[in-house]
């Protein structure tokens, strides 16, 4: 195709936005919600999963060194917990720091009781482990149990295995809600675009009696999906930046709240700026030229 | 060139609109084909621009073998053709010019040759001063002289003309018709269908009866104006 032709093409696409400027409004409209919709799920799911993964970074496992080891054996047992493909940190806690920690907790009565067993500490020393992957939690504290010098593991599976289905029912959610509006989107877009495409059928039929190619009949259409789209990306763009910054900094203000619990704070929209803009750009541009080709299809045929 | 070779159309609903049509149109003949309504006229239209397709038999356009043309390939056989309707079909959201131009720029012709050709044709249908007048201004022998310019603008080799005269004065048809005839002189083979004996007889030339979807009567008998 010459550059002539293209250029006239996509000026057609441009002045028909124009001329049809209700139909282009409703289409913009129609994007512009659906956009938003897909838009903040895909934020929500995206920040629920930080979160989640910061109650997961407080998930601890406890190794109860057994007593009476040498301090060699200590060390190397350390090396053997890190060892783990799954083992994020290693931190010691000595018995002697477990008894002051447990005392400093007491009531004044508990303290009285316990000022007879002076001097003999009957608490072992602990490594706590934080993992890499919640989902191999159990695997990982089957194999630490293994390791010499190991008395115990304590982990508390039951809290990872809520998180991880949580984690999960929040993805499937995401997933499916993404899914389910980027097709009611494309039905609505395909739809408002097919009133307009009908209303220029007796161009359309001429068109085809002169001889133009069925890509020449569709791409001014294509080309004014697309522009209604990107207009609708630009919009939903900013709306969304303002949506966010209010329940992200609604979110911060409770920020000491939640970090007591190891929830995670949110994105900044600063950092997720230029991935959420390109996507809403490239969403919108795809499913107005998607929309109108389903609708043009239909007259188009020779 | 048109050729059909012993050609039926049936439709899907069991109507048989063409039997066994045999009929050859040469390069540069001037034809009408006349008939009364349902008599199988515009079937033989829309079987040369292949809007569909016979059932037996095989039609021949311009070199195109319509029934194993692909239809990817149905653009190139209707750009060596230009179409003249009953009703004008122009595009009301256009100018005269812009009508006309269109024709080019689907077929992807340089922009040079279009500001050249389209004000050329349009003088030759006499409308220079109307070029950039839209459709709903001009009256309907000059909305069909617009229509004329638009199917001649690519220089096709075949002008079918589907009932030109149906909606205009019968004064301004006669005009269409020497239009039409000017334009065949200069070598384009036309096919003009009309239900106005008024017309061919004036006129004269090759005359096709379509009669129940065979051919009753194909001779060629003077006009009245030559006479």
């Amino acid at each position: 195709m010459k550059l002539s032709s293209v250029n006239y093409l996509v000026g057609k696409g441009i002045k028909s936005v124009w001329k049809n400027k209700m139909m282009s409004f409703a289409s913009f409209c129609i994007m512009l919600v659906s956009l938003l919709m897909v838009g903040l799920s895909v934020l929500a799911s995206i920040n629920i999963n930080k979160i989640i993964s910061g109650i997961e970074g407080k998930n601890e496992v406890i190794v109860v060194i057994k007593d009476g080891l040498t301090d060699e054996a200590v060390t190397s047992l350390e090396t053997n917990i890190k060892d783990i493909n799954n083992v994020d940190t290693v931190s010691f806690y000595s018995k002697e720091e477990a008894w002051e920690s447990m005392i400093k907790n007491m009531s004044q009565a508990e303290k009285d009781l316990f000022q007879y067993t002076d001097g003999d500490n009957p608490l072992p020393d602990t490594y706590k482990v934080s993992v890499k992957d919640i989902e191999k939690m159990a695997e990982t504290t089957n194999r630490m149990s293994t390791l010499e010098g190991v008395e115990s593991v304590k982990a508390s599976s039951e809290f990872a295995d809520v998180l991880i289905s949580i984690r999960n029912i929040f993805s499937v959610i995401a997933i499916a809600v993404v899914i389910a509006l980027i097709i009611v989107c494309l039905v609505i877009i395909s739809n408002t675009t097919r009133t307009s495409v009908f209303s220029r059928r007796k161009e359309i039929n001429i068109m085809k009696y002169v001889g133009a190619t069925n890509k020449f009949i569709k791409i001014p259409f294509q080309i004014e999906g697309t522009i209604i789209g990107l207009l609708a990306a630009v919009a939903a763009f900013i709306l969304t930046m303002f949506v966010y910054r209010g329940v992200f900094n609604l979110f911060q203000g409770n920020y000491q709240l939640w970090s007591i619990l190891g929830i995670n704070s949110l994105y900044s929209f600063k950092s997720i700026f230029l991935p959420v803009a390109v996507a809403y750009l490239v969403a919108g541009a795809v499913i107005g030229a998607i929309g109108t080709t389903i609708s043009t299809s239909k007259y188009v045929k020779v | 060139m048109v050729e059909f070779n012993d050609v039926s159309v049936t439709y899907s609903s069991g109507v048989d609109a063409l039997n066994h049509v045999s009929l050859k149109i040469n390069d540069g003949d001037f034809a009408f084909v006349v008939g009364s309504s349902g008599a199988g006229k515009s079937t033989l239209i829309k079987l040369i621009l292949k809007e569909i397709d016979a059932t037996e038999g095989t039609v021949t356009v311009n070199g195109f073998n319509l029934s194993k043309l692909k239809r990817r390939k149905i653009p190139n056989l209707r750009r060596t053709l230009g179409i003249v309707f009953q009703d004008f079909r122009l595009i009301p959201t256009m100018t005269v010019y812009e009508n006309v131009a269109f024709v080019l720029r689907v077929i992807d012709a340089p922009k040079k040759y279009i500001k050249s050709r389209v004000p050329y044709v349009i003088s030759l249908v006499g409308l220079a001063h109307k070029a950039k007048a839209y459709p709903e201004q001009l009256s309907g022998g000059e909305q069909q002289r617009v229509a004329l310019a638009r199917a001649l603008v690519n220089d096709p080799q075949l002008i079918i003309a589907d009932e030109p005269t149906g909606n205009i004065d019968p004064a301004l048809s006669y005009e269409i018709v020497e239009l039409l005839k000017g334009i065949n002189e200069c070598g384009t083979t036309i096919l003009m269908v009309t239900h106005e004996h008024d017309i061919v007889r004036h006129f004269g030339g090759r005359i096709i009866n379509i009669n129940a979807g065979s051919i009753a009567f194909d001779e060629t008998i003077g006009g009245a104006n030559e006479a």
